[in-house]
């Protein structure tokens, strides 16, 4: 880049996770009536599009944030679970309401106790159901979590890079500084 | 406070028995028709209940069908409104109790028939033939009580998977269900699937997890 004209530096991080941040598709899995708080959350009263997020998407493939918006059934849990797996990465989850965190006032045979049982959630609302804000809330500090998170220089999909950064400096450092964890730019070898 | 927004007991014990329920409607009032089927059916009428101004005739299991059929073809009874199991769980009376609930739109009258049932022998025969709305009612009473129904075109639970074991509505039947015997996906993500987790239900063997569904398109 041409010094004349400025430049701006940043790290990917800051800009991916800005990105994703500001960009998360739903997939609403609506199962009770936590479903019907969940439409007005993406409803113009309470317009989640201020925060990137008012497009739903049905379809896993093309979705990143799951809200499991009710109680779970044991039946169900299969075909969330299914979905939850056909979720392309980065993905998040959020269990919506009492029922969906805990089994709520479901504490019976056929509801699953809470569908952190069967895959992760990274924000429970309690609530029953929670109000709009409450989701919005939640989706909030799903925003936080992904501003905080190391997409790029911590990448585990190509082997874990802690095992090398876990050796102390001397041992990483070559004789002309270089460190070998790193590769030229900079970034954890891939 | 107008008359119409009080708040009325309904009279429970035999003291209040010949006071008038001020909850009772003229559509539960069927006494004519118990009395034709008590004359149609002197055998198959064990007892005749009335509280609140409500009639719950007791039939014995031999003649339910025919009463049903009497009440439906000859009686105008056509709209089966409710059908369900209970569990009393009594050591003195039978253990089980199938209710039916009939509507004559019509003449705008209401008919409840029970049956009851021993523990030991939980059958009776299906109404479907007559009413195709008792198809799922029966289902979920064979789902939840595990009544069987005989004569039934497709008795399979409604709720449960069909490879589960126990009536859920039964008394015995622990509140909190009993641990292992509903299956859950696995809790890791390199667990793999159970594609098909209810392979029972559909006579099958189960699918592997590595196995993608066949397409429906």
């Amino acid at each position: 880049m041409d010094s004349a004209t400025g430049y701006l530096t940043t790290t990917v991080d800051a800009v991916v996770n800005w990105a994703r941040s500001n960009s998360l598709m739903p997939m609403p899995m609506g199962l009770a009536c936590c479903a019907i708080e969940m439409m007005a959350f993406g409803g113009p009263k309470y317009d989640v599009g201020r925060f990137g997020s008012e497009a739903m998407r049905f379809s896993p493939r093309q979705a990143d944030l799951m809200i499991v918006a009710g109680w779970c059934s044991y039946k169900m849990a299969h075909a969330i679970r299914r979905v939850w797996d056909q979720m392309a990465d980065p993905k998040w989850c959020i269990a919506m309401g009492a029922c969906a965190s805990s089994g709520g006032m479901h504490r019976c045979y056929g509801v699953v106790q809470g569908i952190d049982n069967f895959m992760p959630v990274d924000v429970y609302i309690p609530g029953c159901p929670p109000r709009p804000e409450a989701v919005i809330h939640a989706l909030m500090d799903i925003q936080e979590k992904i501003r905080n998170e190391y997409s790029v220089t911590n990448d585990y999909s190509s082997g874990s890079p802690h095992a090398e950064l876990a050796q102390p400096e001397s041992a990483r450092l070559t004789a002309d500084g270089r460190d070998l964890s790193l590769n030229g730019s900079g970034l954890v070898h891939a | 406070m107008p008359e119409s927004l009080k708040f009325h007991f309904t009279p429970v014990d035999e003291a209040h028995a010949d006071e008038k329920n001020v909850h009772e409607k003229a559509s539960t009032d069927v006494a004519d028709t118990i009395d034709i089927l008590k004359k149609e059916f002197p055998d198959g009428i064990s007892d005749v209940v009335v509280y609140a101004g409500e009639y719950t005739v007791f039939v014995t299991r031999d003649s339910l069908v025919e009463i049903c059929t009497a009440l439906k073809e000859t009686l105008g009874f056509s709209y089966l409104v409710d059908l369900a199991g209970v569990d009393r769980f009594t050591e003195d009376a039978p253990r089980y109790e199938v209710y039916y609930c009939f509507v004559n739109i019509h003449a705008k009258k209401r008919i409840r028939l029970k049956v009851s049932l021993d523990e030991d022998d939980p059958v009776l025969p299906s109404i479907t033939r007559l009413f195709k709305a008792a198809d799922w009612n029966e289902r979920e009473c064979y789902d939840m009580l595990g009544i069987q129904f005989e004569g039934h075109p497709d008795l399979r639970r409604m709720y449960m998977p069909e490879d589960f074991e126990f009536h859920p509505q039964r008394k015995e039947f622990p509140l909190l269900g009993i641990p292992g015997s509903l299956p859950l996906p696995p809790r890791t993500p390199e667990g793999g699937l159970t594609m098909d987790p209810f392979a029972a239900a559909r006579q099958g063997s189960p699918v592997k997890s590595y196995q993608e569904p066949e397409s429906e398109f």
